[in-house]
């Protein structure tokens, strides 16, 4: 016998949920399905049938700008420091986004912790959605994720005839679902979807050797230099901070930066130590497969193909990654 | 089609009259096609050309100013080209265009082809190329119509009603900056979106910042935007662009009779002042 | 010592203000919280971001030896939107401060050694402290050699500290400008070509090198052509950088993040990264 939940049931939990919690999950407007705030009232906008948000979760902890603090000009500058106001549920995440979140946590929960994303981070509830129909440009499971794989959340559902199968892998998540109206029945599970399979495996060793290798000019010049890939991919996470000033108050604010934009690492009065469009491209490819994995235990990939998809002139890491492993040096 | 390309491609490389070719190669979804620099004679049969070609190479043409380039062209593309030899970015001499009679292609995404054509594509007169050294297919000569039904909607908008109307569009927007690098039209060496000082546009993405950069980067392109429709096309969260840039198309038509990019040799109406240009001072 | 939240600045008191070239400034910074005044601790080596509020931060050498409670010290030079804000300011100021970030010079590491310091520029900033140090411990170290460059003699930053380091035993101050005045008297020569001339030994010596990306080039060239091996010679590397703690990836370069890992390395060190430096 397995725990379901009905999909009538399933939305009147979220509804009761959304009394208490912020929830954010996918909703479909303009072509575009993202992760919005939904209020009680808004539960039937949830899109339950997406294959891939346009852009990641990993807004909700990371926003695209957020402010650090704010100063009051009065006498003496008065630091008033940003905080979250509420515990949130982010819902509807697939498993390849959840694993965005948990590589982003690396970094930001590494000593000293940011704690504008650790206040956030505790304060949600991650709930998955298996992913049955994945996309053409998928490859989770080539990275070391998986359509169901429920590592990085709290509680996955996974859809079937007879209604969702519950999975709660977290204290916080078995918590959560002590609530859910849930009934016990006899469930085949669905059968996971198989996706084509590149062998990054061993890339991290290869990267090294074709680091001056004329190939990353020539993939370059293709490359149009926007921020794209990084502000859609679920783990990158790279950040600018700069102040604001409005009717005499003064905001430090941080937002999304990509290691693709020319002044990335610009210096006050122009020198570039990575000047050329060649590094910059390359700079990408080398953090995410290279100097990456050996900090934090894991290659800067989820597999969820964003990039891919969304690349305006088809930067593909898959054949990158293939690219790499038949070049000769 | 394809065989005159790659001829032609192929006779341009081995007689070094070019350095490299431009022009499209299959992408890796095995159904759309994506850029690509030719350097090597032996390399040419990479050189696809179909309905699924849709990006504007002439954007590439500029870090390529100084070195002799062969590119592929679309009609609309030729505008771009035009337009950059016109605001002298770059040296016709160091050209060899390529041009490809059009008569539209399909709207394209990734591991995605439509059975419609773009917007741009539906409301196009110009099928011949206007600037090509070698031609592709047989001219088309038709006079050009011009036909703004697209925008027909908004127009009618209250200035509220548009107000609600792009908000609502540029409040997701997320500043990527795709919609610039990929614009033949984009090239200052420090676009204003990235000026410190003075600081015309924040780095907040966020609602307010979002407004002034789409519609400051709309106005850098009045009377130079040449339709192709790529920022439209490439933007990650479906900004109707288009509707700004054809607005701002035919007001220049109406105001200034002048269409970007058909011509090389007229002198575009924001770089000059002519005392009939209808929109004077106090008139 | 960090604050709990490391992107909130601690509150300096802009206590004085000392031209130091045309475009030089030295800030003299004290904690306004008083139980941070007497006890906050940093290493030659270590920078902080230094706030100018409503403009931005950005990130500055220390150049004052804690120890010696006169007061937090830097030299900044007026190059960008936040040093030209940090050069308005007039004392009284207010000026957030955020750190110390980074690892240090191990000075004690280099006890016994004779220490070979070449400066060009604002360089010599981050290598202030370093010679106050040895200075201020004299006996524990070997002889102290001094290269100050500059592009012209008004440019030479810590002037009226010459005489002290010039005096002080076993120590000898060289300085070099790219070009003199009428006043001039000294040399016109390129920092590197100043290394070549003096041959210092490279026996028991540590090279401590910072300036602008080209004179490091060259004369990491000329102590090797001395017999100077990477692991002698040490530098502090200038990236861009936002949060400090390798958050912001901004100064990454291989596996390492500058901020962090940095901004002192040896050229055995740099020599490993992939990238060129």
């Amino acid at each position: 016998m397995t725990k379901v939940i009905t999909k009538e049931d399933l939305l009147s939990w979220l509804r009761q949920l959304a009394e208490k919690y912020a929830i954010i999950a996918p909703v479909t407007s303009n072509g575009v399905t993202l992760y919005k705030s939904v209020g009680s009232s808004e539960i039937d906008k949830i899109n339950l049938n997406f294959s891939k948000t346009e852009l990641s979760p990993k807004n909700w902890f990371f926003p695209p700008s957020e402010t650090l603090f704010t100063i009051v000009k009065d006498e003496l500058p008065r630091i008033i420091p940003a905080s979250v106001d509420r515990e949130a549920i982010l819902f509807g995440l697939r498993p390849c986004d959840a694993k965005g979140i948990a590589l982003i946590d690396k970094a930001f929960l590494a000593e000293p912790a940011d704690v504008f994303y650790q206040e956030k981070r505790d304060k949600t509830t991650l709930i998955g959605l298996a992913c049955l129909s994945p996309c053409l440009e998928c490859f989770c499971t080539s990275v070391g994720g998986g359509p169901a794989d429920l590592t990085h959340l709290d509680i996955l559902l996974t859809e079937t005839a007879e209604g969702y199968i519950t999975q709660a892998t977290t204290e916080k998540g078995k918590q959560l679902l002590t609530g859910a109206p849930r009934q016990e029945k006899e469930i085949i599970p669905p059968v996971l979807p198989s996706l084509n399979l590149i062998l990054a495996e061993g890339i991290t060793e290869l990267m090294p050797r074709v680091f001056n290798d004329a190939y990353w000019d020539r993939v370059a010049d293709r490359c149009i230099h926007c921020n794209i890939c990084a502000y859609v991919c679920p783990c990158c996470y790279c950040f600018d901070i700069r102040d604001y000033v409005s009717k005499g108050k003064i905001e430090r604010v941080r937002s999304w930066e990509s290691c693709q934009s020319p002044g990335f690492t610009r210096l006050a009065g122009g020198y570039d130590p990575r000047p050329t469009k060649g590094a910059h491209f390359r700079q990408r490819w080398y953090h995410k497969l290279l100097y990456f994995p050996p900090i934090f235990g894991d290659i800067k990939c989820t597999g969820c193909g964003r990039c891919v998809r969304s690349c305006p002139v088809n930067i593909d890491i898959r054949e990158i990654i293939t690219d790499v492993q038949r070049m000769k040096v | 089609m394809i065989e005159e390309i790659r001829n032609k491609a192929k006779e341009l490389l081995e007689t070094k009259t070019v350095d490299c070719v431009i022009g499209y190669e299959p992408a890796t979804d095995n159904l759309t096609s994506r850029p690509v620099f030719i350097y090597e004679p032996s390399q040419v049969n990479r050189l696809i050309f179909d309905e699924t070609c849709v990006h504007n190479l002439s954007k590439y043409l500029i870090n390529r100013r100084y070195k002799p380039t062969g590119i592929v062209a679309k009609p609309c593309d030729t505008r771009g080209i035009n337009l950059l030899l016109n605001e002298k970015q770059l040296r016709r001499e160091n050209l060899f265009i390529i041009g490809v009679v059009c008569s539209g292609i399909r709207k394209v995404r990734f591991n995605q082809i439509e059975n419609s054509m773009p917007t741009k594509c539906q409301y196009c007169s110009q099928h011949t190329p206007v600037i090509y050294d070698f031609l592709v297919g047989e001219p088309v000569t038709e006079a050009p119509t011009h036909n703004y039904s697209d925008i027909t909607e908004i127009e009618n908008m209250s200035p509220a009603q548009r107000k609600a109307f792009w908000s609502e569009h540029f409040d997701r927007c997320i500043r990527c900056y795709g919609c610039r690098q990929v614009c033949a039209g984009c090239y200052c060496y420090e676009c204003f979106g990235d000026e410190l000082d003075p600081l015309w546009v924040g780095i907040r993405i966020a609602p307010g910042e979002n407004w002034v950069w789409n519609t400051v980067r709309a106005f850098h392109l009045s009377a130079r935007c040449i339709a192709c429709g790529e920022c439209e096309h490439i933007c990650p969260v479906n900004i109707p662009l288009m509707l700004v840039n054809r607005k701002l198309e035919k007001d220049t038509l109406h105001l200034f009779d002048f269409e970007p990019g058909i011509d090389t040799e007229i002198v575009p109406p924001f770089a000059t002042y002519k005392k009939e240009d209808k929109l004077g001072t106090g008139e | 010592m960090m604050s709990i939240n490391p992107f909130i600045p601690y509150q300096a008191t802009l206590k004085e203000v000392i031209n130091l070239t045309p475009d030089i400034k030295l800030l003299n910074l004290e904690l306004t919280v008083p139980e941070l005044q007497n006890n906050f601790d940093y290493k030659p080596g270590q920078f902080a971001f230094l706030s100018a509020y409503g403009v931005g931060e950005a990130p500055f050498g220390f150049v004052s030896l804690a120890y010696r409670k006169s007061g937090i010290e830097f030299a900044v030079r007026r190059i960008g939107t936040v040093t030209a804000a940090l050069h308005e300011l007039e004392p009284g100021a207010t000026i957030g401060l955020r750190g110390p970030f980074g690892n240090y010079f191990p000075l004690e590491d280099y006890k016994g050694k004779n220490i070979f310091i070449i400066g060009g520029g604002i360089g010599m900033a981050p290598l202030r402290p370093v010679i106050n140090f040895i200075l201020d411990h004299r006996a524990e170290y070997g002889n102290l050699l001094i290269i100050n460059g500059a592009r012209t003699p008004k440019d030479l930053v810590f002037a009226n500290e010459f005489d002290t380091w010039a005096k002080a035993p076993r120590t000898q101050l060289e300085l070099t400008v790219d070009k003199g005045d009428q006043n001039w008297k000294g040399r016109e020569a390129l920092v590197p070509a100043v290394v070549t001339e003096l041959k210092p030994s490279p026996v028991n010596t540590i090279a401590i090198t910072c300036g602008p990306p080209i004179m490091i080039r060259f004369t990491l060239a000329a102590l090797k052509g001395l017999g100077f091996a990477n692991n002698q010679i040490v530098t502090t590397l200038e990236q861009k950088m936002k949060c400090g703690m390798g958050k912001c990836a901004r100064c990454n370069v291989g596996d390492k993040y500058v901020c962090k890992d940095g901004p002192v390395f040896t050229f055995e060190q740099i020599s490993k990264f992939l990238e060129q430096y």
